[in-house]
């Protein structure tokens, strides 16, 4: 894993919620893996989908991709790709710097 | 572009507090005002509190999801827009909203500007500027049952649909047709109100039809019908309830035939005209007794609007106050007055049985008759107490033309006698008892004074 930072450009209007939005993505993730554990497709199914819906929105564009392949492989069962994708996704929340303008 | 958004409520349904939070943010910062449920449940509950403009909400939702949500607000609020938002791209899903009446389907995630565009459009403040503007800046209102029908307004404005207006006196029936007129592809073109009610029938005729020289006694000229003369624009049949049975049955071939034959002409003539009708009486009624043709009522209306009165929509009373002030105030040149809040409440309890042609002229007398800025609720009710006077008999009737004739011809004599009685044919005697009844001194004319006012008024 790279230490790089990924430089997020987001509008200022949300800058209050930033800090509310990425807290409770941490959360998703901490939810992601518990529900991995247990085997609970149609929770990582569910929070795939409302990642893949909410992070373009925000501007987090590869928060959604990460959310559409969640959402799809607990949809086809395809357990083998979920933890990476979790990983991924924590790796990317830890390394986003967001600029606002 | 703002400054448009400020009066439209939007309700945003999502169980997703960060979506919820977001599209929020965007809608704020075009100015609209946003209400958030976070479950279809509450927001059918706060469609009828806060009477939204306008619903965004997600599909797929923990209990009610966004179809049965779309379904329950169009069963009473089949205007209301509403935009659904779904995180899958699935066809089925968004021909069934369209199906429903959704306005538009957006799948997540949604961009801001595709999201504002849709709501502006919904809306109508995009696109159909100008139909919006001008029903919205005419018709005063803030109640759903008015705001319902300026929707409709709207819609039909932009067809050339036949519109039947109904509404007890007073009610802005007229008003209504006018904006929809000039709201409409004809607005360039003329706009002729007739009074069915008002033209001896025999004239009614001629009046909408025209008529031929010498087509009857009197008919001096060739006449063009105000059905020609409005071609291209808009028709306004007021009264048509009153309008006689003989002329309904040639009004009724007009509708079907879209022409009009002039009386004594053997020729008819095409016409383009949109027919905007409007009664105060009960025409389903009047069908039934058969002083009104079926077919007619029918024909005529094809969208029905009726007008409710002021005291079923008392929500507008403080509106068109306000409304009211501020073109007196325009008028005058004055500065705007206001009524006091105890005033305010009596006029929003009133029975208004003259509707808002009464509040006008309410509001119209306290204007005047106030010389403060704030009108007392003691005003108020004299004004809405003014009613005509008790008739005079007819002694007081020829008493008071008696005495206002004396000081008419003692003015224009200046307060000569002899002069002033040669144009009364009395002589002078008989003209001094006169003066004497009536308790006026001819020596006041002669200063340049005249009697008080009070007194020619008696």
């Amino acid at each position: 894993m790279s230490d790089e930072k990924i430089i997020i450009t987001v509008d200022s209007d949300l800058e209050d919620l930033i800090p509310g939005f990425l807290e409770n993505r941490t959360t998703d993730c901490e939810k992601l893996r518990a529900a991995h554990a247990d085997g609970d497709l149609t929770s990582i199914q569910s929070i795939g989908h409302n990642l893949k819906g909410l992070g373009g929105g925000y501007g987090f564009e590869k928060m959604s991709e990460l959310g559409a392949s969640i959402e799809s492989a607990a949809k086809s069962g395809d357990t083998g790709v979920i933890p990476g994708l979790i990983n991924e996704l924590a790796d990317y929340l830890q390394h986003i710097d967001v600029k606002f303008e | 572009m703002a400054e448009n958004s400020k009066q439209y409520k939007i309700l945003l349904v999502d169980d997703d507090a960060d979506i919820l939070a977001l599209i929020s943010t965007w809608l704020k910062n075009e100015d609209f005002t946003v209400i958030t449920s976070s479950s279809g449940e509450e927001a059918i509950a706060q469609v009828d509190i806060v009477q939204p403009d306008l619903v965004i909400t997600d599909l797929f939702m923990g209990g009610m999801d966004g179809m049965q949500l779309l379904s329950e607000i169009h069963q009473d609020n089949p205007l209301l827009p509403v935009i659904m938002l779904s995180g899958q791209a699935q066809i089925p899903d968004a021909v069934r909203a369209t199906h429903l009446g959704s306005a538009a389907f957006l799948t997540k995630p949604v961009k801001k500007e595709e999201l504002i565009e849709q709501a502006r459009k919904a809306l109508r403040i995009s696109g159909d500027n100008a139909v919006k503007e001008n029903v919205d800046r005419r018709i005063i209102y803030r109640s759903k049952e008015m705001a319902q029908l300026v929707e409709l307004a709207k819609l039909v404005a932009e067809n050339d649909v036949t519109v039947f207006i109904s509404g007890a006196t007073g009610t802005g029936k007229e008003v209504f047709a006018r904006v929809i007129h000039d709201a409409s592809r004809r607005k360039d073109h003329p706009f002729i109100a007739v009074n069915c009610g008002a033209i001896p029938e025999q004239l009614l005729e001629s009046e909408l039809f025209g008529h031929e020289k010498g087509a009857f006694t009197g008919a001096n000229t060739r006449h063009e019908g105000l059905f020609q003369a409005a071609s291209g624009g808009t028709i306004f049949l007021d009264e048509i309830g009153d309008m006689p049975l003989s002329l309904q049955v040639k009004l009724l071939r007009v509708l079907q035939d879209l022409q009009v034959r002039p009386v004594g002409s053997t020729k008819s003539y095409p016409i383009d005209v949109r027919i905007i009708s409007a009664t105060h009486r009960n025409l389903e009624e009047a069908v039934k007794k058969g002083e009104f043709r079926e077919d007619l009522y029918y024909r005529l209306k094809v969208v029905p609007i009726a007008i409710p009165d002021l005291a079923h929509r008392r929500d507008d009373i403080p509106v068109l106050i306000e409304h009211l002030l501020a073109e007196s105030a325009k008028r005058t040149g004055q500065k705007k007055k206001r009524f006091s809040p105890d005033a305010m409440d009596h006029l929003v309890a009133a029975s208004w049985p003259g509707n808002i042609r009464q509040l006008m002229n309410v509001v119209d007398l306290c204007v005047t008759l106030c010389k403060t800025s704030t009108i007392p609720a003691s005003l108020a009710k004299t004004a809405m107490q003014d009613k005509p006077g008790p008739m005079q008999t007819l002694k007081e009737a020829k008493q008071a033309f008696e005495r206002n004739y004396l000081i008419s011809v003692l003015r224009v004599t200046s307060g000569h006698v002899a002069n002033a009685a040669k144009i009364a044919g009395r002589n002078r005697t008989e003209f001094y008892k006169l003066l004497n009844q009536h308790n006026i001194d001819p020596t006041q004319f002669r200063t340049g004074k005249s009697p008080r006012a009070s007194d020619e008024d008696n």
